[in-house]
């Protein structure tokens, strides 16, 4: 199920709100797992199962990893620290086992059998359960927290698997490390407060997403459509700046939905997004976009494998893997690497030279983190690198069959996107944040979001009815 | 005590006021309206509700365009009765021969005993046809079709072929009096295939039940919307290319789809005496975008060209097939010529002006009936 549908709006949501409400505190936990499982069941009637049997393995070895023999033991302290590093090994070939055959065999599969020249891997097809990518990370974040001892108090079965299968953030995120909810996690208080910021925030996010991603990506889709390689330089920046868009208020609609949900149901979930593209340098950029999973990497990979204490080319070598697999952890292909590994080149190069000075300047550093994100952007959306390739050449002017999509066609869509695009721009600066904040109570607010509430129902019930609304031909 | 917290209580409720107009209003919504409403737990109902809906706006429609409607039609698409129906309506509306019609019934007999024919052996049956061309025959291959159970469409269960005709090759002043009438496919056409001449009157998005109303089409070019009824009563086409199909796959059924196109190349036969119709097959879409649990398929769309072929006369009407250009041997676009698996890379549209261009017909002696 996803937030922005009929069924999670009016059904899921409310139903289980009232359940949720009107029992007596000590069943929450219960409701909230339940509810989760049915709200991930219904998209995914079988991996649903997968969940199920993550969460019983991984909380069975979170407990293995402290367990101690009642019967004394000669070598009780080693035994004990063999058994936890067992324990964590066994965890993390668990979660990554399961993240890499469903996510990247068939990736490797391709590339192993391309170079051998014939078969000798079999291809499995699968399909990637929903979400796998971010419970994973969830999961191996308890697990290492659990090692190093981090975890305030050890989770319950049911805390586990609640803090896991939490329907908020399940399928995307926000990554939440279990110290940040732990304590809410035994008891909450939900007063009505919460539940109006919540809704608020959730209408927020909501609006985000469908009238303001979805609207503008059909832009990015008409010029992917005309195709690459034969697009002008002004329609290649104006497609690179659509998807930049429309990426991201996606994503910070849902992490905003996401926050919201939380709210009402008495947790507080760390938000994704700051502003990201109001950054002075890539690097300020990647610490204000996906929040949580940048403090993932730099949590799980980047101190443990020594961060920048071990002199300067151990730094470089730490932060090429943080973004190598940082590449890879957005998708299985060969330019999510490539994606990855320019942010390495950029974010060093940062480091290094200009970075500090950037961050100080007022427009220039604006200027260029601007000029760079779309880029990056771009190689991300792009999977076929030929294609690629013919997009970036066109966004620097080159061009190898001519020019078909020129200024005529720019002109037309500047005139049936430049409202939107306006809008867009308005929503990458800080003020509507700003103003939300400030006036969020006041009454004109209040009916401002209810409008942003029902034209978005409409916007999706108008879409669900009618497949066609979205892909006008 | 209880009066305290009472006022406590409404005090909080008071600070809520969002809250309580998202309840309020959902509430109401979900009472007034069937597509968030509690009814939408029953599929039955919603499902029946939507088809009479389409069902009814789709009549007034059509009422209101032609206000004298050329036949009323029964809603069953599959049944071999309503086709000959509309068959015999179309002969005797656009004035086209009905021995035409018998003939191609006649073909369609003689094809449709070879059973076992499907679609991947479109080519060679092609080749075959085309070595004895009849002229102005719309021809039909059958295939064994398949049962779908959709409110939209069925399987015509045979593929419209390009009407034979002895094509003539048209150079650049041909296109100086066409006129093309579309969806954004056509407008594809108007931005990649570069026919100067021509006036392009299409939308994303347009349909044959929406081209001739007063919302308007925009015209490439200029980029005002303009009233396609009123530019056809004053300017003068000799050549008018019509694309539509692909927004009509999840509204109404094929049924209507026809007769709607019927009224309009009747309306424009009316407004534009002279005028080579030209209605041209709607392209398949690609493997990975054909789906069969929804309307957006190639059976559904080939269900839509047979449907407006059968409007082609071979005089004045002209069905051309372009989608032996595009796709592969199993009748799907190919995958490495488009994006979104409907709409041709913009370099690919090469292929469609020299499709358009080989495909003149030269009127030799316009008004004159070829009885």
């Amino acid at each position: 199920m996803v937030f922005s549908s009929v069924g999670f709006l009016f059904r899921f949501l409310p139903i289980f709100m009232i359940l949720y409400l009107i029992m007596p505190a000590k069943y929450r936990n219960m409701i909230l797992l339940a509810g989760s499982l049915v709200f991930y069941g219904v998209g995914e009637p079988y991996f649903v199962l997968l969940l199920v049997l993550s969460v019983l393995v991984n909380f069975a070895l979170s407990r293995y990893m402290f367990w101690e023999p009642k019967s004394p033991q000669n070598n009780r302290k080693k035994k004990a620290a063999r058994r936890r590093k067992r324990a964590l090994i066994l965890a993390l070939l668990f979660d990554f086992g399961a993240l890499f055959v469903f996510k990247y065999w068939d990736f490797v599969v391709e590339n192993v059998n391309g170079l051998a020249g014939n078969q000798i891997l079999p291809y499995l097809a699968l399909a990637l359960p929903l979400g796998i990518s971010f419970y994973t990370f969830q999961m191996v974040s308890y697990q290492l927290d659990c090692y190093w001892e981090k975890v305030p108090e050890k989770a319950g079965l049911l805390e586990f698997a609640t803090y896991i299968c939490m329907f908020p953030q399940l399928i995307a995120g926000p990554i939440v490390r279990y110290g940040e909810i732990a304590e809410r996690m035994k008891e909450r208080r939900i007063r009505i407060r919460d539940l109006e910021n919540g809704l608020k925030l959730f209408a927020v996010g909501l609006g985000l997403k469908v009238l303001l991603a979805n609207q503008i990506g059909t832009l990015w889709n008409t010029i992917m459509t005309a195709g690459p390689g034969n697009l002008h330089v002004m329609v290649a920046w104006l497609g690179a700046l659509a998807y930049s868009f429309q990426i991201y208020f996606d994503f910070w609609g849902y992490s905003v939905m996401a926050m919201g949900l939380g709210k009402m149901l008495g947790f507080r979930i760390p938000r994704n997004f700051d502003n990201p593209y109001a950054s002075r340098s890539i690097a300020e950029f990647w610490r204000r976009w996906h929040i949580t999973l940048g403090s993932w990497f730099r949590e799980y990979v980047y101190i443990p494998l020594g961060g920048n204490r071990k002199g300067s080319a151990r730094t470089v070598f730490n932060l090429f893997v943080v973004w190598a697999l940082t590449g890879f952890w957005h998708g299985a292909d060969w330019n999510f690497l490539l994606w990855g590994i320019g942010f390495f080149l950029v974010i060093s190069l940062e480091k290094k030279t200009y970075g500090k000075w950037m961050e100080r300047s007022l427009v220039l550093g604006h200027l260029y983190t601007l000029l760079l994100i779309p880029i990056t952007w771009v190689i991300f959306a792009i999977t076929d690198i030929r294609q690629l390739g013919a997009y970036l050449a066109n966004m620097v002017g080159i061009h190898t069959g001519g020019v078909l999509v020129g200024t005529g066609q720019f002109a037309r869509y500047l005139k049936e996107y430049g409202f939107l695009l306006i809008a867009c721009v308005f929503f990458v600066t800080v003020f509507p944040k700003k103003w939300y904040h400030k006036w969020k109570d006041r009454w004109f607010m209040v009916v401002f979001l209810l409008l942003i509430f029902w034209w978005s129902v409409y916007e999706i019930v108008v879409g669900s009815n009618n497949p066609f609304l979205y892909f006008r031909f | 005590m209880s009066r305290q917290k009472i006022k406590k209580w409404l005090e909080n409720v008071y600070n809520c006021p969002y809250l309580i107009m998202v309840v309020v209003s959902s509430v109401i919504a979900m009472l007034c309206f069937d597509e968030i409403g509690i009814r939408f737990f029953d599929n039955n109902i919603s499902t029946e509700r939507t088809v009479s809906v389409v069902g009814d706006i789709v009549r007034a429609e059509e009422n209101q365009a032609l206000g004298d409607p050329p036949a009323t039609l029964e809603e069953t698409p599959d049944s071999g009765e309503t086709n000959t129906e509309i068959q015999n309506v179309i002969s005797e509306t656009m004035g086209g021969e009905s021995e035409n019609a018998g003939e191609r019934k006649k073909e369609e007999a003689v094809l449709e005993d070879n059973n076992e024919l499907n679609i991947e052996s479109q080519d060679a049956q092609t080749q075959e046809i085309q070595e004895d061309t009849e002229k102005g025959v719309t021809k039909f291959l059958p295939y064994t079709p398949l049962e779908i159970e959709s409110r939209y469409y069925s399987d015509a269960g045979k593929i419209a072929l390009t009407t034979e005709y002895p094509y003539t090759i048209a150079n650049d002043s041909y296109f100086n009096d066409a006129a093309f009438l579309g969806d954004s496919r056509t407008l594809g056409i108007y931005d990649y295939v570069g026919l100067e001449g021509a006036d392009f009157f299409c939308d994303n998005g347009m349909t044959i039940f929406k081209l001739l109303k007063d919302d308007g089409v925009t015209e490439q070019g200029t980029g005002h919307k303009v009233d396609l009824k009123q530019v056809l009563q004053e300017r003068h086409y000799g050549k008018i290319y019509i694309m539509l199909g692909m927004n009509e796959l999840g509204y109404g059924n094929t049924t209507m789809y026809m007769q709607e196109y019927l009224s309009v190349v009747h309306q424009i036969r009316a407004w534009q005496p002279d005028a080579i119709i030209f209605i041209m097959a709607n392209l398949h879409v690609s493997r990975e975008k054909n789906n069969m649990e929804t309307e957006f398929n190639n059976i559904n769309i080939n269900d839509k060209n047979v449907a407006c072929a059968r409007l082609a006369n071979g005089v004045d009407i002209f069905y051309l097939d372009s989608n032996p250009m595009f796709t592969d041997a199993e009748g799907f676009l190919q995958s490495e010529m488009t994006f979104d698996g409907v709409h041709l890379y913009a370099k690919h549209y090469d292929k469609w002006r020299q499709f358009l261009t080989e495909h003149g017909v030269e009127k030799a002696t316009p008004n004159e009936d070829t009885e």
